[in-house]
């Protein structure tokens, strides 16, 4: 009993982080048409600059939401400087066809992922630091025994459900979000009723960048922080946001808790080397069944 | 008013617009009719901005439109409802409609409220399903919600292109005597695309006739409609 309420609720904790940086990749598929493989690269960078302010003496506080701000920022900056740039060529020889044009901006970020290791390594150095915590990472004892759950778990699944709820006001409730999902959903309909699309494609740049940061915040107090540690989380998040449906927000925070859930009770109950073929099984099962996703595609629209 | 000169629009080497003029009347419904490939659609989105052209000039209120962004030009009062009952199917009705006046929301508050009841007068079918996805609408009512999500932009000019377009004869008349009696009481000018030669001519001031990209004529449209052998030759029938 006490392994399976251990499994669930370190299975809880995690898939909340996945969840996060499997919306954060939907986010920019949906609204600017790119796997964004240098997701986590952008989340690594702004830990950086986290943990370099908290070791500099600043509060843990100050680093959090500098650090935000900062994947917000890098976000934007992607979109402006190359994306942009990339997909307003559309008229030259190299981007004539719709594949070409598809696939080149997932080839910028894998570009773009290997410059930011490549930085955080000169400035940083490529060994692994720790990070810190904003709450203890030990049980919580109850009438004398450990319980499996800590109070980081708690301060992890409360700020992500905060950050989901509020995210999804955001779409639902607010002009912006409408413009975006606009965009997201028809561009040329979108720019025809006077949406700014060029500003809304920035700016789901700029949500996802700060949505895959606070998954680096939270997530590196567990795993160490190096040019190189987020990958795995990339990895895991695209899968989960494959598996949840990659053109649906709601998909990809069930697929990101689903993921999250599965790697913890195969750790606990198997082994820690049968986490990647489970992974796997997962994604294969989905697709197999539902190729677009638990909540993917056109068939869950019409409901 | 809106006045296009000598404009050539082509896609590689398709040249779909063949140094076409023409103008849209002030107050009045101006309908540009042609068979299939003409260019029709090709002029309504050139206006608009969703192709640039590759010569030619485009006035609207005295300033030249070319080369302006399709979010601009909406701003600047021209609304475009391109083919094919353009809504997005998976925002409901109400947030379509919304969508139109999105860039008017701060400096025209009360305004945009207003508007949307006045899309709801207009079609009472968009308000009894306000809450429903657009996707779920028939033909018809996806064309009268394109439109309303156009006219809560407060255009002067309003493009519409084919809105009789796979819908029932007496939806597209319904369509049809709402956009004019829109022109006739509110002073809207309407640049109107349409296949359907007689259902347009019998309702616009005046009809332009569209062939290979060029204008064949270009005449009142109780003329136009009268002229057999123009029909004959280009319209087939």
């Amino acid at each position: 009993m006490d392994t399976f309420l251990a499994a669930l609720f370190s299975g809880t904790s995690r898939g909340a982080i996945y969840a996060l940086v499997a919306l954060g990749l939907v986010i920019v598929w949906r609204g600017a048409g790119v796997v964004n493989f240098a997701q986590m690269g952008q989340a690594m960078f702004s830990t950086y600059i986290a943990s370099t302010l908290i070791q500099n003496g600043n509060s843990y506080w100050v680093g959090f939401f500098v650090a935000l701000f900062a994947g917000a920022a890098l976000g934007a900056l992607l979109d402006v400087l190359v994306m942009r740039p990339l997909s307003n060529k559309k008229k030259t020889e190299l981007l004539s066809s719709e594949s070409m044009r598809a696939a080149i901006p997932v080839i910028a970020s894998l570009g773009i992922l290997g410059v930011l290791q490549a930085l955080a390594g000169i400035i940083w150095a490529a060994e692994e630091r720790g990070f810190p915590a904003p709450a203890a990472q030990e049980g919580f004892t109850v009438a004398g025994s450990v319980m499996p759950f800590t109070s980081f778990d708690l301060f992890v699944i409360s700020i992500v459900l905060i950050t989901l709820t509020l995210t999804t006001i955001f779409f639902k409730r607010t002009g912006v979000g409408l413009a975006m999902r606009a965009t997201a959903l028809n561009q040329e309909v979108a720019r025809l009723s006077g949406i700014r699309t060029n500003f809304t494609r920035t700016l789901s740049w700029a949500i996802s960048g700060a949505a895959s940061s606070l998954a680096g915040l939270l997530i590196t107090p567990t795993s160490n922080l190096s040019p190189n540690t987020l990958d795995l989380v990339l990895i895991i998040g695209f899968t989960a946001a494959v598996v949840g449906g990659l053109d649906s927000p709601a998909g990809a925070v069930l697929g990101g808790f689903i993921l999250g859930l599965v790697i913890s009770f195969v750790t606990f109950y198997l082994s820690p080397e049968d986490v990647f073929i489970s992974i796997l099984a997962v994604l294969l099962i989905v697709l197999i069944v539902k190729p677009r996703g638990i909540l993917g595609g056109k068939d869950s629209r019409r409901v | 008013m809106l006045k296009i000169e000598n404009l050539t629009t082509s896609f590689g080497s398709v040249v779909a617009l063949d140094g076409v003029s023409m103008t849209a009347h002030e107050s009045k419904i101006t309908t540009v009719i042609g068979a299939n490939g003409a260019g029709k659609s090709t002029l309504l989105r050139t206006i608009s901005g969703l192709e640039s052209p590759a010569s030619g000039l485009i006035t609207w209120e005295g300033q030249s439109i070319v080369g302006r962004k399709p979010e601009d030009i909406v701003r600047a009062g021209i609304a475009h409802v391109p083919e094919g009952h353009a809504v997005i199917s998976e925002l409901s009705v109400e947030e379509n409609i919304n969508m139109g006046s999105l860039f008017r929301r701060r400096s025209h508050k009360s305004d945009v409220a207003a508007s949307l009841e006045e899309m709801y007068q207009l079609f009472p079918r968009l308000q009894e399903r306000r809450k429903q996805l657009a996707g779920t609408l028939s033909g018809g009512e996806r064309q009268m919600l394109a439109i309303s999500r156009a006219l809560v932009s407060r255009p002067k000019l309003l493009l519409l292109d084919e809105p009789s377009l796979g819908l029932a004869p007496l939806v597209v008349e319904q369509i049809i005597d709402c956009v004019n009696t829109l022109c006739r009481s509110t002073g809207l000018t309407v640049l109107l695309v349409e296949q359907n030669a007689n259902t347009a001519l019998g309702v616009a001031d005046h009809g332009v006739l569209l062939a290979l990209g060029k204008v064949v004529a270009d005449r009142p449209a109780a003329e136009l409609k009268a002229d057999s052998s123009l029909r004959a030759a280009y319209l087939g029938y």
